[in-house]
């Protein structure tokens, strides 16, 4: 069993705000979550086209000073997205 | 760019419906160390009797303190709140120090500052003070004095200040907001840069006890202003200070990076999973909302188990098991209830005497249109922005 790329639940609903940030929440539960500008660029990015690499490396395409372990972090940031049930991954059998 | 990527939980816990089985950490006592008050505050929500040299009125006694924080430990204590009334005026104010010494406690402190000479300022610091808070109302004796209702209060006060500094902490000071006031709200930001405190804190002027007078008397700020405040000390004010500035308005009306950005102060949660009041006459309660509502009291300090208080009291265990899922009205419908719990449970209750309705000030602002769309669920349909793509498999 092979995991393709992550891709955000289409059930939750990202909000954004007039600072970048945005909330994201599933309107069956209410349960919210909170976005910083660059948590928003990953989740928009989040389409099952694109693996955390290929994301992180449009981020540095559209943005300055982008750290070096930046993969990591928006490994871990996929991985606590999906444990909330936020994304999800198409499986190949 | 931010290098910050973490995703941050605004439901929290027992923030999405979780119930809580057992009792959680004790994590903080408030002391309301004395019943009675030097000043006059005219909004003051738990609304002291006035104590002069000739009246008087109790305060806890430090063995009984003693008590409460030995049994307290067991539960998970970690730090006190010495309040009031004004715990500065607690007259074996040095014994209560001393006990907190003696258990390594960390503590802070609010107070009207006007009690607070050199040599205590000295104690407070060298018995674990880690935060302290100083209400200054005005930029000037005449507006500061015209709200605590004292006559020379507002020099004392900058002096307590002053002795704080010296002594080697910097207090935050606390302004709350009202029509006489209100066109002072920089001039006190100055004046704090001045005297080198760490940062001011903007608190509204809640409709509890004397504050409700005030509202009724049209000496509060209309909600119109009070939103439009927050905006500009949120986004303007602060821009032109290094002091930290804190506006006491409800989690749905601050901007998230505020909140949780690396400037941020915090998402303001109010604490009431892990805290406990303990009233001047030795009553547990909430908080000091049982000085003037009964039914939030929930035991004597020398009668009864704090281990039973904190564990069986079937108020708080309704607390800790409704909040936030049970909120009514508009905190039932806002996304930032997991965070913000009501605002403050204890004034809701006044209010309405029910745990779960809704914070008044969203209340109005929504009637009035100002409550912020994007923050409540019910908004979906109308702004915002739904991600494509198919359902992951996994989801489905």
């Amino acid at each position: 069993m092979k995991q393709k790329n992550p891709i955000a639940n289409p059930l939750i609903v990202l909000r954004e705000e007039f600072d970048d940030w945005a909330i994201l929440f599933d309107p069956d539960t209410g349960n919210a979550f909170g976005l910083n500008p660059t948590g928003v660029f990953i989740w928009k990015h989040l389409d099952g086209k694109h693996d955390t690499d290929a994301i992180v490396g449009r981020l540095r395409e559209e943005a300055d000073d982008v750290p070096a372990d930046a993969a990591e972090h928006a490994r871990q940031f996929i991985a606590s997205l999906e444990q909330q049930g936020l994304v999800g991954y198409e499986v190949q059998t | 760019m931010s290098a910050e990527k973490t995703i941050r939980a605004i439901g929290g816990e027992g923030g999405s419906g979780a119930v809580e089985k057992s009792a959680p950490s004790l994590n903080m006592l408030y002391f309301y160390l004395t019943e009675g008050c030097n000043l006059r505050c005219r909004h003051c929500w738990i609304e002291p009797p006035h104590q002069t040299a000739k009246r008087r009125h109790p305060a806890i006694d430090p063995d009984l303190f003693r008590h409460i924080l030995k049994q307290a430990r067991p539960l998970g204590l970690s730090s006190v709140k010495l309040t009031g009334g004004e715990p500065l005026m607690h007259p074996r104010i040095g014994e209560i120090l001393g006990v907190l010494r003696e258990e390594k406690l960390r503590f802070n402190v609010e107070t009207n500052g006007v009690l607070c000479t050199q040599a205590l300022a000295r104690d407070l610091v060298g018995s674990g003070l880690y935060h302290v808070s100083v209400s200054l109302d005005g930029a000037d004796a005449e507006t500061h004095e015209w709200v605590r209702g004292v006559k020379g209060c507002f020099d004392a006060a900058v002096n307590g200040i002053r002795n704080l500094i010296a002594a080697g902490i910097r207090p935050q000071v606390i302004m709350s907001l009202m029509r006489r006031n209100v066109d002072q709200i920089e001039a006190v930001v100055r004046l704090a840069e001045s005297i080198g405190t760490s940062s001011v804190k903007f608190n509204i002027v809640q409709p509890t006890a004397r504050g409700v007078k005030m509202h009724e008397a049209g000496e509060t700020l209309s909600i119109r202003e009070i939103v439009r405040l927050g905006e500009w000390v949120e986004n303007d004010l602060s821009a032109g200070t290094k002091l930290r500035l804190h506006y006491s308005h409800p989690a749905a009306f601050r901007p998230l990076g505020r909140m949780y950005g690396s400037e941020g102060s915090g998402c303001g949660i109010c604490g009431i999973y892990g805290i406990l009041g303990v009233l001047a006459g030795g009553a547990y309660a909430l908080c000091g909302i049982g000085e003037t509502v009964p039914e939030l009291v929930f035991g004597r300090a020398e009668r009864d188990s704090l281990l039973d208080v904190w564990k069986d009291n079937p108020i708080l265990r309704e607390i800790r098991e409704g909040l936030s899922r049970r909120l009514g009205g508009i905190c039932g419908e806002c996304l930032m209830k997991g965070v913000c719990l009501g605002s403050c449970i204890a004034q809701n209750y006044y209010r309405s005497r029910s745990l779960w309705a809704p914070h008044w000030f969203c209340e109005e602002a929504h009637r009035e249109g100002l409550f912020p769309e994007a923050r409540l669920q019910g908004a979906r349909r109308r702004v915002c922005r739904e991600s494509q793509g198919p359902v992951p498999a996994a989801l489905r």
